[in-house]
């Protein structure tokens, strides 16, 4: 019976999943991928969209013949209006409304744009307002970043004050921490494996931000509910009820992650799909990247962060040298602690020791008895239902 | 009764959005055309043109003043097209950003310098560009009558016939068929300034060229043949033969000689008006503008330059009237009154007597790009600061005050980013992009009828509740405010979905959690909702900061992407407290709630019976 597979035990939040006794690993693996993602940043670089370049495209629709036809075509505008630039990319793209040949050209200036677009549909035979197009300076890319760092450190600073207010500074660090080093991996990811970054990659990338912060404001909400006056008891350690929280949380977190990212998945099958390049698709896919290492950072890297710095605060040090003496003379004495029903062995083990599905469970049963009475509240009118009292009930719905 | 109350509340608040929906002022169509919500023009389709804006003199960012004023000029610029709903907004601190949606056109010489200068003013010409009314009737078969060019072709020549030669026509005051461009004695004025040449290739010689033979070498030799304004009730042939010059744009226009845009009855003002942006800015040369949009102007060269003011106010005089202070620079000053003393004395270039003010005395025309926008007759030697009255109001006073430090404005412009969007690719964007938010509603109602069930039910509800506020929300701002939905706007209100969703599971999963701990349902969904709300309130505050942070310092799309993620997630939580609780709570009341097999929250019910409630959790709360 107490043997339930590991999704059950996610659904019921008790998947005692020790991932704060094991931060030193998530650290340096936090530390690893994100040097790895900043070395790749500085010597590889971005592949820039045409936003950051300078460029100009042009989108014909496909009723005038194939891609290759309309690129012989093209370059020979090129050469006759635009002055001898040059086509970087031809590709289909379109879905709902109609099929287009983009086509993207080194930068020519306003006029010799228009008459590269009039030229166009002059050959192709199609009146020139039927053709598409756009011309980005080479400025304007770098006006988008440069605003968007100006308002990536703006958020920054307002989410740490909003966060110190709301809960305290150390989990505001842990936070922010947490949000940053997701970035860096995000970034990094784009930077390896050489995703096109537009302006539009940087909306989706100030986006993250919000999200990141989502499920690490879920995780810490429940931290701080389990650690409120716990240096009253001597049960617990900082790390104990956080890691608890983490693992009460896991699956919120995983449901909230899977629900952002349902949608964002939606925006990259069409914008990737359908439309093929463009707006939609730059967004979606640095909504998704960013929000799946959200998930992440904010469970692997927030939570225990928040414990080192935590740990640090003199009461709580304090706090959890008592619960690991009181606890080190609880396991001499296991019947003790068992009468006592402080059943501190339900806790994942301090950092070297997982705790086994078994174990967990077994532990979780065991002081049973002695904790029922505590658990009744005041609040719960109902709640103090004796434990065998709602297995009538459920009985024969369970897990369907 | 509570749950009742917030519904009400929900209810109220829906009525009075679709009231304002329909009802507010400029609402206006059918049913449906008052539930269109702006489109942006990647959806509709249209221009948008960002130009940046730099000071001149040390490249930084202009004062929002500067910029202000700059983008009302480039406002009249644009408007000067035609187009409706076309748009000129600043964004950040350097940009103007102007949007023609449905229109596929051009625009990147709105950005082009606007130059002020001050010219006196010659001669006045009747500007309306209509022919007097004699002429059309008599015109085609009435043999040419004392006039100054005899002509000996027939009715039929004045049709634009581009070949100069077909008509063998020699005119008497002027140059052969075919000949070279006429030089008219006076000026050639009307030469673009050096900012407009850099990007006109062809140079003006060629551009005359293309004119006279579309104009017809006949209508050609007759404008030139002009010294002063025709009068065409005294010669109804000549309009006919002037009739081509009525057919040009304003581009075209621009490129004759100041001369003949002066003396050609058939140009009026509306085409004077669409010149392009500085083609009459170049100081050197005589130029006709209009003011008002009736009266044409023939204007000496520039001696003042919008440069040399220095500052210009609106103020009350003595009298408590509205008047324009202007200053001048040191420099300035001595051009300023070199020129009122030319104007006041009538020295120099004489101005003709239909030019004199009410005194009697030479005006000065304050031009701006293309057009007059005053024209303060001179009533002294002013060596000092000078003052424009006029029975002015104060809007109109600031107004002129405003235009005329523009010159002193070292603004230029650079174009960013110009987008073309043709109505197809627009709608297959519109298209997509409704795809896009279908695909992503259907799978977050598929996994949430999935997790949870028959509470997928409620999520559903909601979405569908947040949609048709949101809808309502876009359409009323997008009359009142202007907010235009774009591509990057949808995403945002796909993304937002995620949102909406994420505060059920937050409090869904509170209420497993609660009912875990032995609750009945009844009283596990107001705990649950208590301990959620803080949750869901700091999740989504976070949201909404990101997306305020993003509207206010980002430039282009990501503007309207933040605003509607922002407006979706406060309306998100709108929905949040005023349906989702009421409704739990309303649920938790109803039997079929407490059936695990119909709600999703009953699989956690058999936790309890396997022994496995935990502990360490209940310590932890009470704790």
């Amino acid at each position: 019976m107490a043997e339930t597979g590991l999704a059950a035990r996610l659904y019921k939040g008790e998947a005692g999943l020790n991932i704060v006794g094991r931060r030193k690993t998530w650290f340096t693996v936090a530390a690893l991928l994100v040097l790895i993602a900043l070395g790749s940043i500085i010597f590889r670089g971005f592949s820039l969209g045409i936003e950051f370049a300078g460029g100009n495209s042009f989108q014909v629709p496909t009723s005038v013949g194939s891609l290759e036809q309309v690129e012989d075509r093209a370059r020979e505008v090129l050469t006759s209006a635009g002055d001898g630039a040059q086509v970087v990319t031809t590709q289909q793209v379109g879905g709902g409304g109609g099929e287009f040949y983009e086509l993207r050209t080194t930068q020519l200036d306003a006029e010799q744009a228009e008459a590269v677009r009039l030229e166009l549909g002059q050959v192709f035979g199609i009146d020139p307002a039927e053709i598409a197009s756009n011309r980005v300076s080479e400025a304007w890319g770098s006006q988008v970043t440069n605003r968007a760092l100006l308002g990536l450190l703006v958020f920054l600073a307002l989410v740490t004050v909003y966060l110190v207010l709301r809960f305290e500074w150390q989990m505001a660090a842990a936070a922010i921490f947490s949000l940053v080093s997701n970035l860096a991996l995000t970034a990094g990811i784009y930077s390896i494996v050489g995703f096109e970054v537009t302006p539009s990659t940087i909306i989706g990338f100030l986006t993250i931000l919000g999200f990141a912060l989502y499920d690490v404001v879920v995780v810490f909400d429940k931290v701080q509910e389990n650690t409120r006056g716990i240096t009253a008891n001597n049960n617990q350690t900082y790390g104990d009820a956080a890691n608890l929280a983490v693992n009460q949380s896991l699956m919120r977190s995983i449901n909230t992650s899977v629900v952002a990212l349902l949608p964002v998945g939606g925006i990259l099958f069409i914008g990737a799909g359908l439309l093929g390049a463009g707006t939609l698709k730059d967004l979606g896919l640095v909504l998704f990247v960013g929000m799946a290492m959200a998930f992440v950072t904010s469970i692997m890297l927030a939570t225990p962060l928040l414990v080192v710095l935590k740990n640090r605060d003199p009461r709580i040090q304090a706090h959890n040298k008592r619960v690991l003496a009181r606890r080190g003379a609880g396991s001499r004495n296991e019947a003790l602690a068992a009468k006592a029903g402080a059943a501190p062995a339900a806790e994942p083990e301090q950092e070297e020791e997982p705790v086994t599905a078994e174990a967990g469970a077994l532990a979780a049963a065991a002081p049973k008895v002695g904790a029922r009475p505590s658990g009744k509240r005041s609040g719960g009118a109902r709640g103090g239902r004796p434990g065998g009292g709602g297995g009538n009930r459920p009985g024969g719905a369970k897990r369907r | 009764m509570r749950p009742g109350r917030q519904l009400a509340v929900l209810a109220g608040i829906f009525v009075v959005l679709y009231l304002l929906v329909f009802f507010s002022s400029g609402a206006s169509g059918g049913w449906k055309d008052r539930l269109e919500p702006r489109l942006g023009l990647d959806l509709v389709g249209g221009t948008r043109l960002t130009l940046e804006a730099t000071n001149t003199l040390d490249g930084r960012a202009p004062t929002a003043d500067n910029l202000e004023r700059a983008r009302q000029i480039i406002e009249s610029r644009v408007n000067a097209y035609g187009v409706a709903e076309a748009e000129v907004v600043t964004e950040g601190d350097r940009n103007i950003v102007i949007s023609l949606p449905g229109e596929n056109r051009d625009i990147n010489e709105v950005g082009s310098a606007a130059e002020l200068r001050f010219r006196k003013v010659l001669k006045i010409a009747d500007g309306s560009g209509t022919i007097p009314a004699p002429a059309p009737t008599e015109s085609p078969e009435a043999t040419p009558s004392g006039s100054a060019s005899p002509e000996a072709t027939p009715s039929g020549s004045v049709s634009p016939t581009p070949d100069a030669d077909a008509n063998s026509s020699p005119t008497p005051g002027g140059q052969g068929g075919g000949a070279p461009t006429p030089t008219p004695s006076e000026s050639p004025a009307a030469t673009p300034s050096p900012e407009a040449t850099e990007e006109v290739t062809q140079s003006i010689e060629e551009q005359r060229r293309a004119v006279e033979q579309k104009v017809g070498a006949e209508a050609w030799a007759a404008a030139s043949g002009l010294q002063a304004p025709a009068d065409l009730s005294a010669d109804p042939s000549l309009a006919d033969r002037l009739k081509p010059f009525a057919d040009l744009d304003g581009r075209e226009v621009a490129v004759l000689p100041a001369q003949m845009q002066f003396n050609v009855p058939t140009i009026g003002c509306p085409q004077l008006d669409d010149r392009p942006p500085a083609s009459i800015s170049d100081p050197e040369q005589q130029a006709v503008a209009c003011e008002g949009g009736y009266a044409k102007n023939l204007l000496d060269v520039a001696k003042v330059l919008g440069t040399d003011v220095s500052d210009a106010n609106a103020v009350r005089d003595e009298t408590s009237q509205w008047v324009v202070s202007l200053n001048f620079t040191s420099s300035g000053q001595d051009k300023w009154t070199a020129l009122t003393r030319e104007a006041f004395n009538n020295e120099g270039q004489a101005c003709d007597a239909s030019a004199l003010g009410d005194e009697g005395k030479c005006r000065v025309a304050v031009v701006l790009d293309n057009e007059i926008i005053s024209s303060p007759q001179i009533q002294g030697v002013l060596t000092g600061n000078s003052q424009i009255t006029g029975n002015f109001s104060n809007a109109e006073a600031s107004e002129l005050a405003g235009y005329l430090s523009y010159g002193a404005l070292p603004v230029t412009f650079e174009a960013q980013e110009q987008q073309n969007v043709t109505a197809t690719l627009g709608a297959s964007h519109l298209r997509a992009g409704l795809l896009a938010a279908g695909i992503g509603m259907l799978l977050v109602v598929i996994y949430s009828f999935f997790y949870y069930r028959l509470l997928g039910s409620v999520i559903f509800l909601s979405l569908v509740l947040s949609a048709l506020l949101l809808f309502g929300a876009l359409v009323f701002l997008g009359r009142q405010i202007g907010f235009t939905l774009t591509l990057a706007g949808i995403a945002g209100i796909i993304v937002s979905l995620g949102v909406a969703a994420d505060s059920f599971v937050i409090y869904f999963e509170r209420l497993k959690d609660e009912i875990r701990e032995g609750r009945s349902p009844r009283s596990a969904v107001p705990r649950a909702w208590i301990r959620a709300r803080r949750t869901i309130i700091s999740a989504n505050a976070i949201t909404i900061l990101s997306a305020l942070v993003l509207y206010i310092v980002s430039v282009g799309t990501v503007k309207g992407f933040a605003f509607a993620l922002g407006l979706a997630t406060v309306l998100d939580l709108l929905v949040v407290f005023l349906f989702r609780h009421p409704i739990m709570t309303l649920f938790a009341r109803t039997p079929a709630f407490l059936s695990p097999r119909v709600s999703g929250l009953g699989r956690v019910l058999p936790a309890r019976s396997e022994q496995a409630a935990p502990p360490r959790k209940q310590r932890v709360k009470e704790a």
